[in-house]
This record gives structure tokens, C-alpha cells and sequence, in this order.
């Protein structure tokens, strides 16, 4: 009875790990995973008399348990794109593979940059019409000489010194360059995520 | 078998392997529910069983899963004797009619490389 304690003792240790993993998965989503993974370890180790040798190898055949959350994390992500392509989703599950890996963080840090820019410039493309004189493409002379190119949104002054570059041509031009900044980007975090599965190798281990 | 020791140690047949078994564990799974629902376990034992594809345990259950959010399984949870529930999956009927499409692709595609490489084999 003793060693049956201690063995349901190592597998809530274990669930506990991927339960922490998993945060931002629906609550019922993340109890189902959970309930499935006891019944499986239980099973197993039952199958090996419970001992503490059975428990250890039912939970090795499992795999770490950071890797286990992260392949949930990222079969979700990617059935998820499948139904909808919604950047708000895509960086709502990025944000979760950026919390268990190093890899995710440099996925979630590009795909942020890439929303960011592409909302930019749609949201230039759509004030434009609104503030004809102060928003749009920007190039001015810093202290140095430097060229430097800005994009204003034509909220307050137009810059000191500074000359619009495209004039209208910035509203094609902003609509084109976020729209593919947009979908570029979303593809960008699905080629990461579909990578990152064909990557993890099936261990022969059985 | 020499042979087989000496490709199972190339870095580069290993490889291959893996990405084989992993781009075949779909279909595998489908079919270990085809002749009716079964349990995670009991799909990983078929698995076992009827097919070297040894599989890590931890790879099938997210696949479980992503395979229900796809809509092509769906699942339900069953008392058992061990006292403890176990989650069931079954095929809907777009599971089948994908395992079906699957199947025939493999079919063709094993077939047409079984004729490429039928002098390779003869070689042996």
C-alpha cells in the first residue's frame, strides 16, 4: 500500500508538471488531458504490478513532461489554424509555446514584430483620408545627417524638417504591404509549428 | 542480420525512418480505431502488435487529440473495472472517409515504390 502511495505520489508529481504547462487551454480541455494521462499511467503501472520500477517506466515511455505539453500546445495551435486563421489565436497559442521553449519565445518575438508592422501600416492606409497633410511614409535628416524613415499616423504635427515620401499612394501601398504582412506572419508561425512537429523525432523507445 | 544492424546505425537512414513512421502514425491511428472505438492504450498496444512502428506513447495522445479537434475522431469517457474512467475514441464519418482516402493514396503510392525498387531487392 505503501509503495502504491508513493507511486500515485510520482504520477501527480508528473501531471502536475504538464498541468502547468498548459495554462491558457480551456479549463475542460486541460482536465480531459490530465484525466487521460492518469488513467494511462495507472493502467501501465498497474499492468507492472505497481511498483516503483513499473511507475518509472510507464512515465519514461511518456516522455518529459515539458515536451508532452508543448506537443498539445502545438497540435492545437496548428488544428486550430486549420479551422480558423485568426492572428489573435495564433498568437494566443505562440504565447503559450514561447512559455516552454526558447525556440517559441524567437517564433512569438518575430510573429509580434510582423502583426505589429503589418496593423501599422493598415492603420496608416486607413487614416490617411483623415489626416491628408501629417500621416503617411516620412523621411527626415537626424542630428547627424542620417536618413531616417518614419511612419506617422498624422496624430499632432507633421515632423519638423521631415518630407512625405508617397502621398496618396501610401493608402495601395499601406493596405498592400499589412495585408501581407498579416498573412505573411501567420504563415510564418504555422511553418514554425509544423517544423517544430516534424522535428521531435519518434524515439524508438516504445 | 548484419545488414539491417549497419542501415539502423547510419545517422542519416534514422532519420529517415523516423520522419517515415511519423508521417505514417496518422493513418496507423485511424485504422487501430477502425474496426470500432477503443482507448488510448489499447490503440497504442494494436499499434504495438499489428505493426513495428514503434511509436513513443507521448507522441499519440496530442495526435488523439488534434484528430478530435480536426472533427475525424470523437471521444467518450467510460467507467472501467480498473477504477479509473478511460477515454474512448471511435472514427466519426469524416474519420472514415479520410482513413478510406488514406489508404487508397497508400495503397498506389507503396505499390508504385514496391515496382521501383523490386531490382534493389532482387540484388539480396
Amino acid at each position: 500500500m505503501a509503495i502504491a502511495g508513493e507511486a500515485q505520489q510520482k504520477i501527480e508529481a508528473y501531471l502536475n508538471r504538464i498541468r502547468g504547462r498548459l495554462r491558457g487551454l480551456r479549463a475542460e480541455e486541460r482536465r480531459e488531458i490530465l484525466e487521460e494521462l492518469r488513467s494511462h499511467l495507472l493502467e501501465k503501472a498497474a499492468a507492472g504490478g505497481m511498483t516503483g520500477a513499473a511507475v518509472d517506466a510507464a512515465l519514461e515511455s511518456l516522455g518529459r513532461p515539458e515536451e508532452l505539453a508543448l506537443e498539445y500546445v502545438t497540435d492545437e495551435l496548428l488544428a486550430r489554424a486549420e479551422v480558423s486563421r485568426s492572428p489573435l489565436r495564433i498568437l494566443d497559442s505562440l504565447f503559450r509555446w514561447a512559455s516552454l521553449s526558447i525556440v517559441g519565445f524567437f517564433v512569438l518575438l518575430g510573429a509580434i514584430t510582423g502583426y505589429f508592422l503589418g496593423v501599422v501600416f493598415l492603420l496608416v492606409a486607413a487614416l490617411k483620408p483623415f489626416h491628408p497633410e501629417t500621416a503617411g511614409l516620412w523621411a527626415s535628416r537626424d542630428a547627424s545627417g542620417d536618413l531616417t524613415l518614419s511612419v506617422h499616423l498624422g496624430f499632432g504635427y507633421a515632423p519638423v524638417g521631415g518630407r512625405e515620401v508617397l502621398g496618396w499612394w501610401i493608402v495601395p501601398i499601406g493596405l498592400l504591404a499589412g495585408g501581407l504582412l498579416v498573412i505573411l506572419t501567420t504563415r510564418f508561425g504555422l511553418w514554425c509549428a509544423r517544423l517544430y512537429r516534424a522535428s521531435r523525432a519518434l524515439p524508438g523507445r516504445g | 542480420m548484419p545488414v539491417r544492424d549497419a542501415i539502423n546505425s547510419d545517422p542519416v537512414s534514422d532519420k529517415w525512418e523516423v520522419q517515415l513512421r511519423k508521417g505514417c502514425l496518422e493513418l496507423a491511428i485511424l485504422a487501430a480505431l477502425w474496426g470500432g472505438r477503443r482507448y488510448g492504450l489499447e490503440a497504442l498496444r494494436r499499434l504495438e502488435s499489428d505493426s513495428d512502428l514503434i511509436v513513443s506513447e507521448g507522441t499519440v495522445y496530442p495526435l488523439l487529440s488534434r484528430l478530435k479537434a480536426l472533427g475525424l475522431v470523437q471521444s467518450e469517457w467510460v467507467e472501467s473495472d480498473t477504477g479509473h474512467p478511460r477515454k474512448y475514441y471511435a472514427l466519426t464519418t469524416a474519420g472514415r472517409q479520410r482513413a478510406l482516402e488514406m489508404a487508397a493514396i497508400w495503397a498506389r503510392f507503396s505499390s508504385s515504390m514496391s515496382r521501383l525498387l523490386a531490382p534493389l531487392n532482387e540484388e539480396k
